[in-house]
C-alpha cells in the first residue's frame, strides 16, 4: 500500500513525463540530414548498409555526386524508379549497384568486392 | 491454582491452545506482533533506487541522442504509469503507480528501444509489459516473465525494422562506428567487428538502444543494487559468467565466425540485462543453486541465439525461456523453512 504523498508525486511525474515525451515527440525531432550519412538497401540477398557520407566527403573517397549519380536528380528522383533502374529498366537497380560499387571497388582496391561483404543475412 | 501458562502466539489461527486440561483448556488467546522487524523499507525506495542505478546509462543515451531518445524514455516511463492506472481502474483495484514499479518498467522499457521508435511502439510496448506481462497476472510480484523483456519480444518478432539498429539509426553521425557491433559479427563473422575496441564498446561508443550501451554506467548502477541488496549477485554474476564461457567455447571453435567472450559482455542487451532485467524479482528464483542455474542457462542461451539462431541478440528470448522455468528451478533443492543444515 503506498502513502497518499507517494500516489501524488507518481501523478505528478506521469503528467510531466507525458508532457516532455509529447513535446519531444512532436516539436523536437530533428530533421533529416540534408546528405544522407547512411543508406539501406533492402534487396532479397540481404540488407546493404551504405556509408554514404565516407563516400562523398573530402577525407573519406571524395567522389563527385555525378560519379554514381549520372541523371540530375530532385528531392522526389530515386535511384531505383522506372526510369533509371527499375525491375523493368536496363541496367536493374542491382546491376548497376554491382557494376558501379563492385567495379570501383576492384578498381581501386578500396572496399568490399566479395557478396558476403555487404549483403548482410 | 499454579501459576497459569500463556502460550504467546504470533497470530490468531489456531482454534484452540492446549492447556493445563488438555482440550478443554481455556479459550485465552494472546496476540502478539510476529517475531519480525521491519526495516522500513519499502516497494518505492526500491524502484527509485533502480531509477537511480539506471541514471547513468540513460543520461549517456540522451546525451548521445538528444531529444528524440529522451522522448522515447519520457513517454515510455508515462504510457507505463497510464497504463497501470488504467488497468486498477478497469480491475477495480487500489491505484498503484504510487510504488514506483511501473514507472520502471517503463523506464527500463524504454532503454531497450532505439531514439528513432514511433511513438506508437512505445504505446504498444507499454501496454504489453504492463496489461499482458504483469497486470492481468495480479500486478507486482505476480509477473512470470519479465514484463519489459516480454514487450521488447513480442515487438521485436512483430516489427523488425525497428529493431534494427543500423536501419534505426541511419541519420546518426556519431564520432564512432554507427554500424551495430553484433549485426556486424552475425552478418560478417569476426572480420566485421575489427573496428570496435572493448574499451570503447563498454565506454558507451556503440550503436544501439538508447539505455543499453553504456557498459560502465550500466555496470556501476548494477553495483550500486547489488550492495543495496536490491538485486542478487548471484543471478547477475551466474548470467555474465555462462555468456562468457559459452562465447570462450564457440571463439575456440572458430575464432574467424565467433566473437570473444569480452565482446558479447559489452555489446548488446548484456549489460542491462545482468543488472536491470534478469534479476527481476517476480520472474527470478529465490534459492542459491537455482540462482545459479538460472543464471547460466539464460548467458548460454544467449551466446546459443547470438552465434547460431536467427536473431541478432538472444537476451529477450533466452531470459523470458529462462523465466518460464523458473518455479521448476526453484523446487531443486529448496531449504525447509527452520531448518539447520550443521554441515553446510
Amino acid at each position: 500500500m503506498t502513502s497518499k504523498g507517494e500516489q501524488l508525486f507518481a501523478y505528478g511525474l506521469a503528467a510531466i513525463l507525458l508532457i516532455v515525451g509529447v513535446v519531444c515527440y512532436a516539436s523536437l525531432a530533428p530533421e533529416p540530414p540534408e546528405e544522407p550519412i547512411r543508406l539501406m538497401f533492402k534487396t532479397s540477398a540481404g540488407k546493404i548498409l551504405f556509408d554514404h557520407k565516407i563516400h562523398t566527403v573530402e577525407d573519406g573517397y571524395g567522389l563527385a555526386c555525378e560519379d554514381c549519380h549520372h541523371e540530375e536528380q530532385d528531392e522526389s528522383s530515386s535511384c531505383s524508379g522506372e526510369d533509371c533502374h527499375g525491375p523493368d529498366s536496363e541496367p536493374t537497380r542491382a546491376d548497376a549497384f554491382h557494376t558501379n560499387c563492385k567495379g570501383c571497388h576492384e578498381e581501386t582496391g578500396a572496399g568490399p568486392a566479395e557478396c558476403s561483404a555487404c549483403h548482410m543475412r | 491454582m499454579g501459576k497459569e501458562k500463556k502460550l504467546v502466539v504470533p497470530h490468531a489461527l489456531f482454534p484452540w491452545q492446549p492447556g493445563k486440561e488438555g482440550n478443554k483448556a481455556e479459550k485465552r488467546f494472546i496476540v502478539a506482533y510476529g517475531p519480525h522487524w521491519h526495516d522500513g523499507g519499502k516497494i518505492s525506495t526500491k524502484n527509485y533506487n533502480i531509477v537511480v542505478a539506471a541514471l547513468p546509462a540513460v543520461l549517456m543515451g540522451i546525451s548521445q541522442y538528444g531529444a528524440p531518445a529522451l522522448g522515447v524514455i519520457a513517454l515510455s516511463m508515462a504510457c507505463a504509469m497510464v497504463w497501470e492506472f488504467v488497468m486498477n481502474v478497469v480491475m477495480g483495484r487500489s491505484v498503484s503507480i504510487g510504488d514506483g514499479s511501473a514507472m520502471v518498467t517503463g523506464l527500463l522499457f524504454g532503454m531497450l528501444l532505439p531514439a528513432t521508435a514511433p511513438w506508437w511502439v512505445v504505446l504498444l510496448g507499454t501496454f504489453a509489459a504492463i496489461v499482458i506481462g504483469k497486470q492481468i497476472f495480479g500486478g507486482i510480484g505476480f509477473n512470470p516473465l519479465n514484463p519489459p523483456l516480454l514487450a521488447l519480444a513480442m515487438l521485436v518478432i512483430s516489427f523488425d525494422g525497428i529493431f534494427d539498429f543500423n536501419e534505426a539509426l541511419l541519420n546518426y553521425d556519431l564520432d564512432f562506428a554507427m554500424t551495430y557491433p553484433l549485426a556486424n559479427l552475425k552478418a560478417f563473422g569476426t572480420a566485421g567487428i575489427g573496428e570496435f575496441g572493448l574499451g570503447a564498446l563498454f565506454m558507451g561508443k556503440q550503436a544501439g538502444a538508447i539505455g543499453s550501451t553504456f557498459g560502465l554506467g550500466l555496470t556501476i548502477g548494477g553495483i550500486y543494487l547489488l550492495l543495496r541488496g536490491y538485486i542478487r549477485w548471484e543471478i547477475s554474476l551466474s548470467f555474465l559468467a555462462g555468456i562468457f564461457i559459452t562465447a570462450l567455447l564457440f571463439n575456440m571453435a572458430d575464432s574467424a565466425k565467433y566473437a570473444g567472450p569480452a565482446f558479447h559482455l559489452v555489446t548488446g542487451y548484456t549489460l542491462i540485462a545482468a543488472f536491470f532485467l534478469i534479476p527481476e524479482d517476480s520472474s527470478s528464483p529465490v534459492n542459491f543453486i537455482p540462482m545459479l542455474i538460472f543464471g547460466v542457462l539464460a548467458g548460454v542461451m544467449t551466446v546459443l541465439i547470438r552465434n547460431i539462431g536467427a536473431y541478432v541478440d538472444g537476451i529477450p528470448f533466452s531470459i523470458l525461456l529462462l523465466n518460464l522455468a523458473n518455479p521448476l528451478l526453484d523446487k531443486i533443492r529448496p531449504k525447509a523453512i527452520g531448518k539447520v543444515v550443521e554441515n553446510a
